[in-house]
């Protein structure tokens, strides 16, 4: 879960910050970056950068718009998560994943690093399962912040959630063929090195 | 479960604040020293100001206790200007009445990129923003010129 900055602190930043002064949008920008970061690194994984910078420059182009410095934070994270899901869609590196199986919540192999695994669902299946299953929002909040039907909230999240949990017991499998793919490339280096080794050479034949 | 943080540099920073204040101009270049050279530099403002920032002639910080403090600024032409200043390890931005001024760095292997923003605080600037723009181009390179010069240029 992203934490939130103080509302009230919010609004007195967002004042002056409309207006242009330098060291407002610096405090602003203090106080907002850590949760657009936290939003979109799930979501854009390596073009997450961007995704920060582009959905801070909406952000802060548009603070005239905020009428009501209390839905600051709820527009900051819509924003957040729609730039991150249209930047990734863009760099279009997703490994999209269908398959079935599910791991159990509480599964201690959720514990570990999951960004091989979330590199293989799509961006819109990352964003889904960041703001349900990471920050635990309704199907309501869900819907509102990617502009998308209940209906359409239920149905992506259960595909994104059987996506996840089978990449995720996929993962020995793949870790098992990177292994066999470096000791061949091993293989082959101490086969360039060592001309003994090498059936080409002019040793290599007894 | 450990999910992604996004990386975010100053760099970066500098961009949106450039994006949200129309009418500033930004130059960006790679030094060749290391980022610690540089910034242990910069962070010497009464001498790296006046060398490096065009229409400064002496920089008088008043006592620095944490990343901000004000500062008065005698310029070449004569002006006289305090400044509100946020100063942090690759980051300072400057502001006045009538000026704003900020610069970014960050590490990049050996070497280190930099960036640089300045701006007239004037209310509608930003409309004539894009007139200034050409002038901003040749603006921009001159100043970036003085870093290449101090630091040098990878």
């Amino acid at each position: 879960m992203v934490d939130s900055p103080d509302p009230a602190s919010l609004s007195g930043l967002i004042q002056r910050a409309r207006h242009g002064d330098p060291l407002a949008l610096h405090d602003l920008l203090d106080a907002v970056t850590p949760m657009v970061r936290g939003w979109c690194g799930p979501i854009a994984l390596e073009d997450a950068p961007d995704a920060v910078q582009e959905t801070l420059i909406v952000v802060l182009k548009h603070l005239a718009d905020v009428r009501e410095p209390a839905a600051f934070a709820g527009w900051l994270r819509t924003v957040a998560v729609r730039e991150a899901v249209r930047i990734a869609n863009r760099a279009a590196r997703a490994i999209p994943s269908e398959l079935p199986d599910l791991p159990a919540p509480g599964d201690p192999s959720l514990a570990a690093d999951v960004d091989d695994v979330l590199r293989r669902l799509s961006p819109e299946h990352r964003a889904i399962l960041m703001l349900r299953d990471r920050d635990g929002f309704t199907e309501d909040e869900a819907s509102a912040t990617l502009g998308i039907p209940i209906g359409t909230v239920r149905s992506r999240l259960f595909r994104a959630r059987r996506a996840f949990g089978s990449a995720w017991l996929g993962r020995p499998a793949r870790r098992e063929a990177q292994a066999s793919r470096e000791a061949q490339a091993s293989r082959e280096a101490q086969a360039g090195r060592d001309p003994q080794a090498s059936p080409d050479s002019p040793g290599g034949h007894r | 479960m450990t999910w992604p943080i996004a990386d975010f540099d100053e760099i970066r920073r500098l961009r949106v604040l450039h994006a949200a204040m129309p009418g500033t101009l930004i130059a960006e270049t790679r030094l060749r020293m290391p980022f610690a050279q540089v910034w242990e530099a910069l962070d010497d403002i009464g001498t790296a100001f006046p060398e490096l920032l065009p229409d400064v002639r002496r920089i008088d910080a008043d006592t620095r206790t944490g990343e901000r403090f004000t500062a008065h600024i005698l310029g070449r032409s004569g002006l006289r200007g305090r400044f509100e200043i946020v100063m942090r390890p690759g980051w300072c931005v400057m502001q006045s009445r009538l000026l704003t001024f900020a610069m970014a760095a960050v590490p990049d292997g050996e070497h280190t990129r930099f960036g640089y923003l300045t701006g007239i605080r004037i209310r509608g600037s930003h409309r004539f923003g894009g007139l200034l723009r050409p002038l901003h181009g040749v603006l921009g390179r001159r100043t970036i010129r003085r870093f290449e010069r101090r630091f040098g240029a990878a």
